[in-house]
C-alpha cells in the first residue's frame, strides 16, 4: 500500500520579532529589526499510510497547525521533504490541492455572503467535478451531515456547528482521498460533535480516506484514531498506537469494589498477598479500591481471590483516561 | 480555457449577489458617477483659462483623461488589492486561497472584483467623444483595435505595478502600507507628461509606467507623431510588467508566512 504521506526531517523556523524601547529604539527598529529564530517544527518524520486516521496532538504553539499548512503546500518548509499523494505539495501547487480536502476550524473556506449551495457550486466548477461525480457522491454527504436545510441560507447566517458541517461538506466536494483537518471540533457541542466523527469514519470506511487530524479534544482521537503523533515544541515525543501508549504510559488499572459484609484493608491485604496491589479505602463511601498494573491476566486473577473470599455489591473497573496519559507525559517529559 | 470558464461563473456569482442588495448597488453606481463628473469638472477648472498647455490643448487634456478612464476602470474592477496586506497577509486570508487549485493572484481578482467600476469605462468613452467632436477627430477603422489593445494594455500596466506593490507585503513585514501613495501617483497618467520635468517622465515612463495607462495611447488618436512610438509600445510595456508583477507574486507566495498566533 502506499503512503499517502512522507515527511522527512522538516523543518520551519520563524522570526519573531521584538521591538525595541523608546523612540530611539523605534528609529532603530525602522532600519535593522530585532529578531530571533523559533523553531515551530524542528526535524520530525513520520509517515501515514492511505486509509489511515492519525490524531496529530500537543498542547497550543506545538507546532501542528504549522506541519498542517506545510503538508497542504501553504507554507513552505525551511528545510526537510514533505511528500504528500506522491507530490511534492509546493511545487504544481494546483495540481496537488485538488488532491486533498482541508478544513481549518478557526477560518471559514466558505464565501461568507453567498449561500452555502452556491459556494457548493463554485466549489465544484473550481475541482472540475462532474454533475455525476457531485450527485452521487454529495447527495450522500449532504444527507449524513444534515446540512439540507441551510444550504439556502448565507454563510454568515449559520451558527458555529452549522458552519462546520458545510465546511466539511464544501472540503468534500471532489471526494479527495486526503483530509487534513486543523481543529475541526473546536467550541462545538457534544451532539455536533458526534455527528462530525460519524461522518469522519463513515467516509473513511466507504472511500478509504486517508484523514489526519489536530485537535484539542482527546476524545476525538479516541473515537476515530488508531494511531496518534505527539509533538511537543516542534518535535515529535510519540508516534503509535493510541493502545500502546495508554499501555505504557497509563497509570495501570483501578478496580472499585463495594462489599455487602463490613471488610477492612487488612482483609483484603491478605486475600491479594500473592499479587502486586495497592488497596485504599474511601471511607465516606465505603469504597475500596485497588490500584493494579494494566495487566488483564493479573487483574483477573485478584477480581477472582476478591470474589470467592467476599460477597461483593460492585465491580468498577477503570482506566487512566487519555487526557491523564498525556498531561502526565507533559508534565514529566517522555523519556 | 478553464479560467475563462472559472471566471464568467464568478461574475455570475457576482451579479446574483448583487442584485440581492439592489438599494445599495444604484447607490454605489450613483456615488461613482458622480466621484467621476467631480473629476471632470476639476479638469474643466485647472485647465479652463489655459489654451495651452506644454503644446496641449484643453481639449486634448480632457480627452487623454477620457481615455485614461477606460483602462482605469478596468483596473478598479479588478485589481480590487489595495488592502492585500491587511486582508490576505495579516489575517491569514491566503491560506484559504491557497489550498484552492487555480492560480492564487486569480481567486483574489476573482473574488474582489467589483464590477460596478466598469460605469467608470462608459464616462471615459462619453468623455472622448464630447473632446474628440471639439477637435474634430475622425475614426478609421482601425482605432476601435487599437483603442481595445491600449486600454488592456492600460490595465495590464496599472495592474502590474499594483500587483508588483502588494508583493512587497511577501518581503517586509509591514502592517501598513504605501499603496494609497500609489494610488495618487497613478493620478498623474492621466496629465500630459511633457508637462512636467524630465526626471517626472523618465519615472513615468520606465519606472512606475503611468503614463502608458493616459497619455501615450491616447496621443495616438490626437494625432501627436511624436509619441507614437510609445503609443504602440502601450501593450509591450503593459505585457512586460503585468509579466514580472506575476513572477515576482509566484515567488513572493512561497515566502507567505500565515498568520501567527
Ligand atoms: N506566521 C507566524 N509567524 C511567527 N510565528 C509563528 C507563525 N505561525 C506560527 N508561529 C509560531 O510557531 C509556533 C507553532 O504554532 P502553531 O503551529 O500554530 O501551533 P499549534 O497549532 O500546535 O497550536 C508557535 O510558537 C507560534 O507562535
Ligand atoms: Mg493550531
Amino acid at each position: 500500500m502506499n503512503d499517502a504521506i512522507t515527511v522527512r526531517n522538516l523543518k520551519k523556523e520563524f522570526k519573531a520579532y521584538s521591538s525595541r524601547s523608546g523612540l530611539k529604539g523605534a528609529f532603530r527598529d525602522l532600519l535593522t529589526r530585532n529578531y530571533k529564530i523559533v523553531p515551530a517544527v524542528n526535524n520530525i518524520s513520520f509517515q501515514v499510510k492511505q486509509g489511515e486516521m492519525v490524531g496529530y496532538i500537543g498542547e497550543n504553539g506545538a507546532g501542528k497547525s504549522t506541519t498542517i499548512k506545510m503538508l497542504t503546500g501553504i507554507l513552505t518548509p525551511t528545510t526537510g521533504e514533505v511528500i504528500v499523494n506522491g507530490m511534492n505539495p509546493h511545487k504544481d501547487r494546483e495540481k496537488f490541492v485538488s488532491t486533498i480536502g482541508v478544513v481549518f476550524g478557526q477560518r471559514s473556506q466558505l464565501w461568507w455572503d453567498i449561500a452555502v449551495q452556491e459556494s457548493f457550486r463554485l466549489l465544484k466548477k473550481v475541482y472540475k467535478v462532474s454533475d455525476e461525480q457531485y450527485d452521487s457522491h454529495m447527495a450522500h454527504v449532504i444527507r449524513t451531515l444534515d446540512i439540507e436545510p441551510l444550504l439556502d441560507k448565507p454563510v454568515r447566517k449559520l451558527s458555529l456547528g452549522q458552519r462546520m458541517r458545510c465546511e466539511l461538506a464544501a472540503a468534500l466536494i471532489h471526494n479527495p482521498p486526503l483530509l487534513f483537518l486543523d481543529e475541526p471540533t473546536i467550541g462545538l457541542d457534544v451532539l455536533v460533535k458526534l455527528k462530525i466523527r460519524e461522518f469522519l469514519k463513515e467516509i473513511n470506511e466507504k472511500y478509504n480516506t486517508t484523514i489526519l487530524l489536530t485537535t484539542h479534544d482527546l476524545s476525538d482521537i479516541e473515537a476515530l484514531c488508531e494511531r496518534v503523533v505527539m509533538l511537543d515544541e516542534g518535535k515529535i515525543i510519540y508516534d503509535g498506537a493510541l493502545k500502546s501508549l495508554k499501555e505504557k504510559w497509563g497509570e495501570g488499572k483501578e478496580i472499585e469494589f463495594q462489599f455487602l459484609e463490613d471488610v477492612t484493608l487488612n482483609d483484603l491485604n491478605r486475600i491479594t498477598a500473592s499479587s502486586e496491589v495497592k488497596w485504599e479505602k474511601d471511607e465516606k463511601e465505603a469504597i475500596f479500591t485497588a490500584f493494579a498494573e494494566d495487566n488483564d491476566e493479573l487483574i483477573s486473577l485478584l477480581i477472582a481471590k476478591v470474589v470467592a473470599d467476599l460477597k461483593v455489591k460492585d465491580i468498577n473497573i477503570k482506566e487512566t483516561s487519555t487526557e491523564e496519559i498525556i498531561r502526565n507525559i507533559y508534565d514529566r517529559g517522555i523519556s | 480555457m478553464f479560467y475563462i470558464a472559472i471566471f464568467f461563473q464568478y461574475v455570475a456569482q457576482y451579479m446574483k449577489t448583487r442584485m440581492q442588495y439592489r438599494a445599495d448597488l444604484f447607490v454605489e453606481i450613483f456615488s461613482d458617477l458622480l466621484f467621476q463628473a467631480v473629476n471632470l469638472i476639476f479638469i474643466l477648472v485647472v485647465f479652463g483659462h489655459t489654451e495651452l498647455l506644454g503644446g496641449w490643448t484643453r481639449d486634448e487634456i480632457i480627452f487623454i483623461y477620457g481615455f485614461f478612464l477606460v483602462p482605469y476602470a478596468l483596473f478598479s474592477s479588478f485589481f480590487n488589492i489595495w488592502d492585500f496586506n491587511e486582508r490576505y497577509i495579516v489575517k491569514g486570508e491566503l491560506d484559504r486561497i491557497l489550498t484552492r487549485p487555480i492560480h492564487s493572484l486569480f481567486q483574489i481578482v476573482l473574488e474582489r472584483m467589483e464590477l460596478e467600476s466598469l460605469f467608470g469605462a462608459v464616462t471615459g468613452i462619453a468623455v472622448m467623444i464630447y473632446a474628440g467632436n471639439s477637435l474634430g477627430l475622425g475614426i478609421t477603422w482601425t482605432d476601435p483595435f487599437l483603442f481595445f489593445l491600449f486600454v488592456i494594455g492600460g490595465m495590464l500596466v496599472y495592474g502590474g505595478i499594483f500587483v508588483l506593490i502588494a508583493c512587497i507585503s511577501f518581503w517586509a513585514d509591514a502592517r501598513t502600507s504605501i499603496m494609497p501613495m500609489m494610488y495618487n501617483i497613478g493620478n498623474y497618467g492621466r496629465y500630459p507628461v511633457d508637462i512636467y520635468n524630465s526626471v517626472i517622465r523618465f519615472v513615468l515612463t520606465w519606472v512606475l509606467p503611468f503614463a502608458f495607462v493616459g497619455v501615450y495611447p491616447a496621443s495616438y488618436f490626437l494625432g501627436k507623431e511624436e509619441w507614437f512610438l510609445y503609443s504602440f509600445l502601450t501593450p509591450v510595456i503593459g505585457i512586460v510588467f503585468f509579466g514580472i508583477s506575476i513572477l515576482t507574486w509566484n515567488s513572493g507566495v512561497k515566502r507567505y508566512r500565515g498568520a501567527g498566533n
